[in-house]
């Protein structure tokens, strides 16, 4: 497996976010979300079931998502999960705020 | 998270297609895992699985539900410890439950009556010239009076009846504002001379005796002689000013008759607060109206007299000295509820220790510790809610007996019973009862150590803080073993005492009947006399009738009979106002009750209606007016009589108000009069007498019952005779509510002793358990028998010995409440302690024996090689 990164926990309450982003350019099953995120975070962000399913679950439950059951690339059954506009909307406002947090952590890092 | 609508709708959705959803969920992990086949599982399907199936359902109540489920079987699943929990919580939760009812009723609910906050009583008793002023001066208080035990002769309706009625003024029904449920309540101005042939009926006497003829109302019914209309019928509920009375009639206030007027019946006074007034106010008003009123007889009264009289609210009136046994009794029932949870807490803490195992697989499998706890605490609670549900039976039958502790007569009393408001209260201790003896238990289970425990070595590490916090856990409950069972034993030494007693007479084989003329009937002395000798002389002829005597009051019946007297040689001053007891006998009376003439002679038949005035005086009194010289020769008289009266005899004191010689404060002393010569506070002749009468050893009590009763009602049908009543139960009649407070006291002591027992033998079988492989070492080499029994009886009495330490200390404390019911004994009596202590010691060190004794007969080769 070479060297592996080690994984770092997800901040709390930004496994939403993140999981709304990577729907963004188009739907993915639970595996292909967890997937992207190792991919992008150079192995960094590694997201378990335990807390990926149940976060979709809450992302049903408050309508920024869809779940529809398709074809995987494998041709087998998958249930794929579809960004709603409810949860576009949601993405880009908790995005901003996620950026003025970081934004101002760092400044406090630099500077205090 | 903010409420929304579409939100909600959504969950329902979700929670209601829960099944299909799990399905999906359950092949879409599937797919995930399928996926990643060749990466190591990288999370918790299990936990994955639970915690999606918490975001779709209602979480609260789903679980709670799950919990309840859970919780039944576990409970169903040790019987034993369940019945052994369920039953401790269930003696002390339907004993609290019992006792609050009564608490409830007696000291919490309002009184029945418009505006009960308002209503106050006045603490000493005044004579009518006192409610007369009262009325008339009161600026905070409408004020009226109201006697609890007039006696009345109802004649003219069936077989002539005595009855207990209350002479009122007329304002009574009007200030409680009760309406009456026939006719009209008596009107302003007639308990005045000439317009107070009146009466108002209890609505039980107008069903029993006027078979509910609503054509009672403006009929004429004869009380004591005397016609009277009556004018109305009470409601059943009304039971003022104790359930005993069964008509009203409006006391005359004239003031034309100056001995009626300031003497005779003293009566007790209440009161409705006008508006804006305050109880304080009124207390000031009444010290500044009793003064006056003093300044107003027409004769000396005692010094200071009524100035300690208080205003008190009518409830706390009417409660009196039951109050302070009420609560006594409450808190000795919350001590056996809280031995009951100490008890519980303990045999849960070593269930909890069993259970480790399986908790540490609950948490292995993913369960928080806030889910386990809340988890341990359901159980407890459903404990708590089964031993609530067995302890409200348990109540009912407890209610009856609590009961009789109270008099009889106090209104309310006989109403009580177990209603919604008890209901909720135990709902209540049960849920908080459930908590507190889980909360510790429930932690300890839920503090896992993973890999020790599955391990399997967790059994032998000695988790000290838990076996310590269990062990303190049995020292409370010993100690508040001690404080019941001191409380118990000193009530116990006490009735010893009481029963033990000498009273002055003897009531083996003594028959008393009461016979109660009307008092007209009396008004020709040689009349009534007759009456009494006939009686006498009939009487005498019954076979197996060894004496018989008359007597208007017999010891301990409830009679009452001062009046105020002259003492040779001895001035009175407002200091001294001597107050005797006045009997009233025939001449065998003395010798028949076995009291002992102790100087001069008794009487004789001699002692006529027309020969010199004699009386007798107790010892006692002798003493007091006459130290050191005899008494015989002497002379007293009544207040307003002219002659003296010769003393001819001294008797031995008899406990005539009660068998602990409480005689009210200004009760100088007791005489005794030649019937024939006697009189009464009223200065008229004693109309109603007891029969008495002393059958021979081995007679036919039932039937000389009979045969006394027979002819007194053939003597005169117009005379009501009571039943006939022995002595013997007279006497333990008077202290039947001291038995009955015995009886409840011990039965709680006996139960937090049996709970204690348990609760020692519970913690010594389980440490010998804990500790079975440090014992198996110790055996293997060689420790012997003794010194093993000795180790474990040291440790579990060191406990004990704490509680009994604590016990002792708190047991001081609690005694001096249980004074005022204490006889013969003090509240420190070191031999009720020493006992109680020993006691326990030895109740303690029984059940300690039989775990240690196993712990020494343990085979080290098997104990060592246990886990």
């Amino acid at each position: 497996m070479g060297t592996k990164q080690k994984a770092i926990e997800i901040l709390p309450g930004t496994l939403d976010l993140l999981i709304l982003r990577t729907l963004l350019a188009e739907p993915r099953h639970g595996y292909g979300i967890a997937q992207r995120l190792r991919q992008v975070s150079g192995d960094v962000l590694q997201v378990g079931e335990s807390s990926l399913y149940p976060a979709l679950q809450r992302l049903l439950l408050n309508g920024w998502v869809k779940a529809e059951w398709g074809a995987s690339d494998n041709n087998r059954r998958a249930r794929y999960y579809t960004l709603t506009p409810a949860g576009r909307k949601q993405l880009a406002s908790e995005r901003n705020e996620f950026s003025r947090m970081i934004g101002a952590i760092q400044k406090v890092l630099e500077t205090a | 998270m903010t409420f929304s609508f579409p939100r909600f709708c959504r969950h329902l959705l979700f929670f209601s297609r829960r099944e299909q959803l799990e399905r999906e969920l359950a092949e879409e992990i599937e797919f995930h895992r399928a996926q990643k086949q060749d990466d190591r599982a990288m999370g918790n399907i299990t936990l994955a699985k639970e915690e999606s199936r918490d975001v779709w359902s209602f979480l609260s109540i789903e679980n709670l539900w799950q919990d309840l489920k859970y919780a039944a079987r576990m409970l169903r699943r040790s019987p034993g410890f369940t019945a052994l929990a369920a039953i401790s919580l269930a003696l002390g939760i339907g004993g609290n439950a019992a006792m609050f009812s009564l608490v409830n009723a007696l000291l919490i609910r309002p009184l029945p009556y418009f505006q009960p906050e308002r209503l106050v009583g006045i603490t000493s008793a005044y004579p009518k010239a006192g409610l007369a002023l009262f009325q008339q001066e009161s600026r905070t208080m409408e004020v009226a009076s109201v006697s609890a035990d007039s006696e009345f002769n109802l004649t003219g309706a069936g077989e002539a009846v005595r009855l207990m009625g209350s002479v009122t003024s007329a304002n009574l029904f009007s200030l409680l504002g009760t309406p009456v449920e026939m006719g009209r309540a008596f009107e302003p101005g007639e308990d005045r001379p000439g317009r107070d042939a009146l009466v108002i009926l209890s609505h039980s006497l107008w069903k029993t005796k006027f078979y509910g003829d609503p054509r009672v109302i403006g009929r004429m019914i004869t009380l004591n002689g005397v016609n009277r209309l009556v004018v109305g019928v009470m409601p059943a509920a009304f039971s003022f000013p104790s359930p005993r009375v069964e008509l009203w009639v409006p006391a005359r206030v004239d003031p034309s008759n100056v001995q009626e007027y300031f003497a005779y019946d003293f009566v007790p006074l209440i009161a409705r607060l006008r508006g804006g007034a305050t109880i304080a106010q009124a207390q000031g008003e009444v010290r500044a109206m009793t003064a006056q009123l003093y300044s107003m007889f027409p004769w000396v009264m005692p010094r200071n007299w009524n100035m300690d009289s208080r205003v008190i609210s009518l409830q706390e009136y009417i409660v009196g000295d039951v109050r302070r046994k009420l609560l006594i009794l409450l808190s000795c029932v919350g001590i056996v509820l809280l031995v009951a949870c100490t008890n519980v807490a303990s045999l849960l803490l070593a269930r909890a220790t069993a259970r480790r195992k399986e908790m540490a697989l609950r948490a292995a499998l993913g369960a928080g510790r806030f889910r386990i706890v809340r988890q341990l605490l359901t159980e407890s609670v459903l404990l708590a809610g089964s031993g609530a549900a067995l302890g409200l039976l348990l109540a009912v039958a407890a209610l009856s007996v609590f009961r009789s502790v109270l008099p009889h007569d106090l209104p309310g009393v006989a109403n009580v019973t177990i209603d919604g408001n008890v209901a909720a209260f135990v709902a209540g201790l049960a849920l908080v009862t459930g908590l507190a003896f889980g909360i510790a238990p429930a932690l300890s289970a839920s503090q896992i150590d993973l890999n020790q425990t599955i391990r399997g070595g967790g059994q032998r590490s000695a988790r000290s803080f838990w076996v310590q916090f269990r062990g303190w856990l049995i020292a409370a409950e010993v100690a508040l073993t001690v404080v019941l069972l001191v409380a118990a034993g000193l009530l116990t030494r006490s009735m010893r005492a009481l029963v033990e007693t000498n009273p002055g007479f003897n009531a083996e084989h003594v028959l008393t009947v009461r016979i109660a003329p009307n008092q007209s009937f009396c008004n020709d002395r040689g009349r009534c006399i007759a009456l009494y000798d006939d009686l006498l002389r009939r009487a005498r002829g019954i076979p197996e009738v060894a004496d018989v005597a008359v007597a208007n009051t017999v010891p301990l019946d409830g009679e009452f009979a001062g009046i105020p007297v002259d003492v040779e040689n001895h001035i009175k001053t407002a200091d001294f106002l001597p107050m005797l007891w006045a009997g009233a006998i025939s001449a065998d009376y003395i010798k028949l009750m076995r009291i002992h003439v102790l100087a001069g002679r008794g009487f004789t038949e001699s002692d006529g209606a027309n020969s010199a005035p004699v009386v007798l005086i107790s010892a006692s009194t002798a003493r007091r007016f006459w130290p050191g010289e005899s008494a015989v020769g002497k002379h007293v008289k009544p207040t307003w009589d002219d002659q003296w009266r010769t003393i001819v005899g001294v008797v031995s004191d008899v406990r005539q108000y009660d068998l602990t010689n409480r005689t009210p404060d200004w009760i100088t002393g007791a005489m005794y009069m030649p019937y024939a010569q006697s009189v009464q506070i009223d200065h008229q002749f004693p109309a109603a007498m007891d029969l008495v009468v002393r059958t021979a050893a081995g007679a036919d009590v039932t039937r000389v019952a009979q045969e006394i009763r027979g002819l007194a009602v053939d003597e005169n049908p117009n005379v009501p005779v009571s039943v006939v009543e022995p002595m013997d139960s007279i006497v333990s009649g008077s202290v039947s509510g001291f038995r009955a407070t015995m009886g409840v006291l011990l039965s709680f002591a006996m139960t937090a002793l049996l709970l204690a027992a348990i609760g020692t033998y519970g913690l010594v079988s389980h440490s010998v358990a804990q500790r079975s492989y440090e014992i198996g070492v110790r055996i293997a080499l060689g420790a012997s028998k003794p010194s093993i029994v000795g180790l474990i009886l040291g440790q579990s009495l060191r406990f004990v010995a704490g509680g009994v330490v604590a016990g002792v200390g708190a047991a001081v404390v609690f005694a001096r409440f249980l004074s005022s019911l204490l006889y013969g004994v003090g509240a420190t009596d070191p031999v009720t302690f020493a006992g109680v202590i020993l006691f326990l010691f030895g109740i303690a060190a029984i059940a300690s024996s039989a775990p240690a004794l196993k712990a020494a007969r343990m085979d080290p080769l098997k104990s060592l090689r246990m886990d």
